[in-house]
């Protein structure tokens, strides 16, 4: 593993807006081929980590390394092995969708016309309508086809999803997979944030959830479903007092008694098994489940 | 194909989509030779990632129940595990344990369980029927 060079590297990256402190201390390492998912509350410091990543800001301290390469220092470099797309997509209002993704072509060294004409027609864009006269959806659409068609080993994606219908975005994801993976599988990297993870749930190999500027939880997704666990127990008669010492989470409802572990599980299961219950289910937490409880427990302490 | 991914089963997505279609084929829905989808479809229609599916594919013809013909895609091989029958035997008794764990978890009696597996035996077999 060590030998590889990690395809984004952030160590200790601190970055304030202002007095402000947005990043305090992130630390990220994403491998070659893998989906990464970065979530985070609004003003969690996601979209200020993703600027550190393309020089749109320059960090306070810390480092941060894209394939190896400082973007602060080699900017084009950087630039040349990765595509973004922003949470709010902007184009010049005069150009059609044709010469904006011309355009856009003239700053790639590869640009792949073939992809740009599938794309196209996958989502029924008319090419000489101009950019200020398409929707949100069809705007987030033209910034994708011109992500991928660079075929760079670098997708970054801040909250692409957001403010879309289902159609569209059900497609953006698609697009994702076939397009962009399926082009050069296993050395295709990907940095996502969002708050629809569970859109992404599938594509996401591994996450780190960050709060005010802090990573607070970094796991491989199929290791996070096993561990975190949810066990709904229903009693005849009011719930007796049982040990939840590994609970991260307790809710209480009449006959019912709803706990939220990571590890541990196992015993928390046996002892309410114990107390002889109605019923007793256990299920796996969604990604999105887990990221809640997570951030809610924080912030309960 | 009809696989469905369920994230709450606390099971790895790829052995999910390897036991599915373990299943579609000791049920007769899927038979011998028939091709499956290629990878990046599959992909696309369950969202999941390219490399999750590639993975499942890869573990499926190392267990000898696909085989990828190149430039023709993947196809179901007939059921004929290349694994010893000791192996096999206890391949099934791991899931078994599991099975006999889960149902002492949900306060199945053993009887009850017999009488799933019985019932769930009969269900198979007449899923194969209607296939043959």
């Amino acid at each position: 593993m060590s030998r590889v060079t990690p395809a984004i590297q952030v160590e200790n990256l601190k970055y304030a807006y202002g007095r402000a402190d947005a990043v305090h201390d992130l630390n990220l390492t994403v491998q070659p081929g893998r989906c990464y998912g970065l979530f985070g509350r609004n003003g969690a410091g996601k979209t200020t980590t993703m600027k550190c990543l393309l020089n749109l800001l320059r960090p306070r301290s810390g480092m941060v390394r894209v394939f190896g390469l400082d973007p602060s220092k080699q900017e084009v470099a950087v630039k040349q092995r990765l595509a973004y797309v922003p949470d709010q997509v902007a184009f010049y209002p005069w150009m059609s969708i044709r010469e904006t993704l011309d355009y856009l072509a003239s700053f790639r060294t590869n640009w792949n016309r073939r992809i740009e004409a599938d794309l196209i027609e996958r989502f029924r864009l008319d090419p000489s309508v101009r950019a200020d006269s398409l929707s949100k959806g069809q705007r987030t659409q033209l910034a994708l086809i011109a992500a991928i068609c660079p075929e760079t080993d670098l997708l970054i994606l801040d909250e692409p999803t957001s403010g879309l219908d289902p159609i569209v975005r059900r497609e953006f994801i698609e697009t994702v997979i076939g397009a962009y993976q399926d082009g050069n599988p296993g050395n295709r990297t990907i940095l996502v944030s969002t708050h629809l993870i569970s859109e992404f749930e599938g594509l996401i190999d591994e996450f780190t959830i960050v709060d005010h500027g802090r990573n607070v939880l970094t796991l491989d997704a199929d290791l996070a479903r096993e561990s975190y666990k949810k066990i709904r127990v229903r009693f005849a008669d009011t719930p007796p007092e049982v040990d939840l010492r590994e609970a991260l989470q307790v809710r209480r409802e009449g006959r019912e008694l709803e706990v939220i572990a990571n590890g541990g599980s196992a015993e928390l299961q046996h002892r309410l098994q114990e107390t002889r219950p109605e019923s007793l289910t256990v299920e796996s937490l969604t990604l999105e489940e887990i990221f809640v409880a997570t951030v809610k427990s924080r912030e309960a302490q | 194909m009809g696989l469905h991914i369920n994230f709450k089963s606390g099971k790895p997505v790829y052995l999910q989509i390897v036991d599915q279609i373990k299943s579609l084929s000791a049920s007769g829905a899927l038979r011998a030779g028939e091709a499956l989808p290629s990878i990046r479809p599959l992909a696309e229609e369950l969202r999941l990632n390219r490399n999750t599916v590639a993975k499942a594919y890869t573990e499926l013809e190392s267990l000898g129940v696909i085989e990828t013909l190149p430039g023709k895609g993947c196809f179901l091989k007939a059921s004929q595990s290349p694994l010893r029958k000791e192996v096999r035997r206890n391949l099934l008794i791991e899931e078994i344990d599991q099975a006999i764990v889960a149902a002492h978890h949900l306060q199945v009696s053993d009887r009850e369980f017999f009488d799933i597996i019985q019932e769930r035996m009969n269900a198979l077999e007449s899923k194969r029927k209607e296939f043959a």
